[in-house]
């Protein structure tokens, strides 16, 4: 899984009106929170943090979160609030991980090169772009790539065809068709 | 054109429109996407005009989705008629559009020809709109 490096400073100040000057000033209000730690106010940069996110093209990442003066958190980003109008980021929350504990993930699905039942009229038929899996997130892939090169007419790849590493368990029902040829 | 099948009642308030749109303001199923960025009214005629453009400057190729509806009917009181005498009849129907709705997303065709299909689009609306990417987009 990608990981990335965000810089972050305490923040005493909260509400509306702080976080707005906040804002202005080029930084965005941002928390961690978790499962052993207390719940703590952040600020991040705006500009570095929106130019990282858009980087990862929503893919799955673990942020390694340094607290200015404090301790570096593994964490997820738990949401983003999106300005609807402009589009800039207007808070961050971030969670902290368990790096040894499973957790569900979203995993795009990859298809590569072309099916031999298409060459023979055949239809490809692409019914699922991700599948589920539970995994420790060090060992979540970004994507799983598919092979669609000995795929013949009437033939179809299933949940339980997928090849996964070890420790990464598919969530979807192991008969689920994820590609067909018709 | 658009319009809703049946509707509960044939005519309704203008009322107000105020603050953004929260819900379909993100890119839900294209790759570029064309967004409000005031508000109004989009007339049933308005959206079929868009979509034309959108389809004409795309050669047909890629996909569109239309994520608005017109769901409110606009009443006109025919002309030479003195004011009073109760509501007029109704005559178009138009979809409320607040700051952020997203109204049309495309796919499947490059950016080229996408930004150019959604600005023409939005060159025919009459309210300022953008076009914004999937990949520029948090």
């Amino acid at each position: 899984m990608i990981q990335l490096d965000v810089t972050s400073q305490p923040r005493n100040t909260t509400g509306k009106g702080a976080a707005r000057t906040l804002r202005r000033a080029g930084r965005t209000p941002a928390v961690l929170y978790g499962l052993n730690i207390e719940a703590m106010s952040l600020s991040i940069d705006t500009h570095s943090f929106t130019h990282s996110v858009l980087g990862l093209q929503r893919r799955n990442a673990v942020v390694n979160l340094t607290v200015e003066g404090g301790d570096t958190y593994q964490v997820f980003i738990k949401e983003m609030q999106v300005d609807p109008i402009h589009d800039t980021l207007k808070h961050a929350d971030f969670y902290q991980i368990d790096a040894e504990k499973e957790y569900e993930f979203s995993v795009p699905l990859k298809y590569t090169g072309q099916a031999k039942g298409v060459f023979l009229g055949g239809e490809l038929q692409i019914a699922q772009t991700k599948v589920k899996v539970k995994a420790k997130p060090m060992l979540v892939p970004d994507a799983i790539e598919i092979d669609l090169k000995n795929l013949a007419q009437g033939e179809s790849i299933s949940c339980e065809q997928l090849v996964l590493a070890d420790g990464v368990n598919v969530l979807n029902p192991a008969k689920l068709i994820l590609v067909s040829v018709v | 054109m658009l319009s809703p099948k049946k509707v509960k009642h044939r005519k309704v308030m203008k009322g107000r429109s105020r603050g953004a749109a929260y819900r379909g303001s993100s890119l839900a199923f294209g790759d570029y996407g064309l967004k409000a960025m005031q508000v109004g009214n989009m007339t049933a005629r308005q959206i079929e005009a868009a979509r034309i453009t959108i389809s004409r400057t795309m050669k047909r190729a890629g996909k569109m989705w239309i994520k608005v509806f017109p769901d409110k009917p606009m009443t006109k009181k025919p002309a030479e008629v003195r004011m009073g005498k109760g509501k007029g009849s109704p005559e178009f129907w138009v979809a409320k559009i607040k700051p952020g709705r997203i109204l049309y997303e495309v796919t499947g065709v490059d950016e080229e020809t996408a930004r150019k299909a959604l600005k023409l689009a939005g060159d025919k609306l009459p309210f300022a709109t953008k076009v914004i990417s999937k990949k520029e987009t948090l």
